[in-house]
């Protein structure tokens, strides 16, 4: 993904840590921490969360930036079900690229060998 | 303080009506009611008692799931799981779908229904909006399609030939999946030709990147 990306040319790898949680913060991204509650409430379907921060998004980026960000966060609900029911594997070419960075920010636990195994 | 509501984009209204009148004509692998069914199972699959009780990191089948008998036990499990425990989703399970009888076709249809149902619902509630009503269910048989530009790609199921990523090949078998999902879920993303978003590239990936965290998705 982009941020992947973008994070490992720039470096900051802490930036990896606010999007897996395990540390607060805006991952250098501009109102990234409201973007994030508002992703953790669409995504764990937390409808009265969701409500508040949709009024506070009003104010704070706008209300289309807000639609937006609760239509990219439905539909990554969405694809990463896909992801998950096919077990599909990462991309050749992310893979190599992204191992150590994987492993250190503790992606790769969400892949654990009983993924694969039958 | 009085709710203000937010503008919903025509063009992704028109996109998620547009799903769900796909998901009312008959598929590949099931009828458009059967389709419905998938999409009403997956609207109850939230307070379903059996799924509450189901923890520990991988997925056993086993128990009943609360259901109205509309489709059978295992499309039920299957739909519940991926919509429910996606991040808990194994290759032994997925093994058990297919040896209880679920044909792999069928499940890469019941994949494709259940997502996109995810997207349309996910995006109506987080906007405080109902859940949209469902279309009538259109009559026929389904067409038994299944593609034979596929090829093994260390995934449980083959994945098309062609594609930019192993996401965008993941419903290869059954093309009219992979078109359904991807043109509900273009619009969420850089993938429908004219999506464009308020947001910047880089609020757009923390806001995708961040789900796929919460939903502990590997890819």
């Amino acid at each position: 993904m982009a941020l992947r990306e973008s994070v490992q040319a720039n470096n900051r790898e802490g930036d990896l840590d606010v999007v897996t949680g395990r540390r607060d913060g805006d991952a250098g991204v501009p109102h990234g921490a409201f973007l994030i509650d508002l992703a953790n409430a669409v995504a764990g379907w937390h409808w009265d969360e969701a409500g508040a921060l949709r009024q506070r998004g009003i104010e704070l980026i706008g209300p289309d930036a807000t639609r937006d960000a609760i239509l990219v966060a439905a539909g990554f609900n969405g694809i990463t079900r896909v992801a998950d029911a096919i077990g599909i594997r990462l991309d050749t070419r992310t893979a190599n690229a992204s191992a150590g960075l994987r492993a250190k920010i503790g992606i790769d636990a969400f892949a654990p060998a009983e993924k694969w195994t039958a | 303080m009085t709710a203000t509501a937010l503008p919903v984009d025509p063009a992704t209204s028109a996109a998620h009506a547009a799903a769900l009148e796909a998901i009312a004509e008959p598929g590949a692998w099931w009828s458009g009611a059967d389709r419905l069914a998938i999409v009403r199972a997956a609207r109850t699959a939230p307070t379903c008692a059996l799924c509450a009780e189901r923890d520990g990191p991988t997925l056993t089948i086993q128990g009943e799931h609360d259901n109205d008998g509309e489709l059978p036990p295992i499309a039920v499990e299957a739909v519940h799981a991926i919509r429910n425990d996606s991040g808990r989703l194994t290759r032994r399970w997925f093994d058990d779908v297919i040896d209880m009888g679920m044909p792999p076709e069928a499940y890469v249809e019941l994949v494709a229904v259940t997502a996109s149902s995810v997207i349309v619902d996910t995006f109506a509630q987080g906007m405080g909006l109902d859940m949209p009503e469902l279309p009538e269910p259109v009559g026929g048989a389904p067409t038994l399609e299944r593609s034979d530009d596929v090829e093994d790609a260390g995934a449980w199921l083959p994945l098309a030939r062609e594609g930019r990523a192993n996401i965008l090949r993941s419903l290869g078998l059954v093309p009219s999946a992979l078109k359904l999902f991807f043109g509900t879920f273009g619009r969420s993303y850089y993938i429908a030709p004219d999506s464009q978003f308020t947001l910047d590239r880089a609020q757009v990936e923390l806001v995708a990147a961040r789900v796929s965290a919460v939903n502990e998705c590997f890819y």
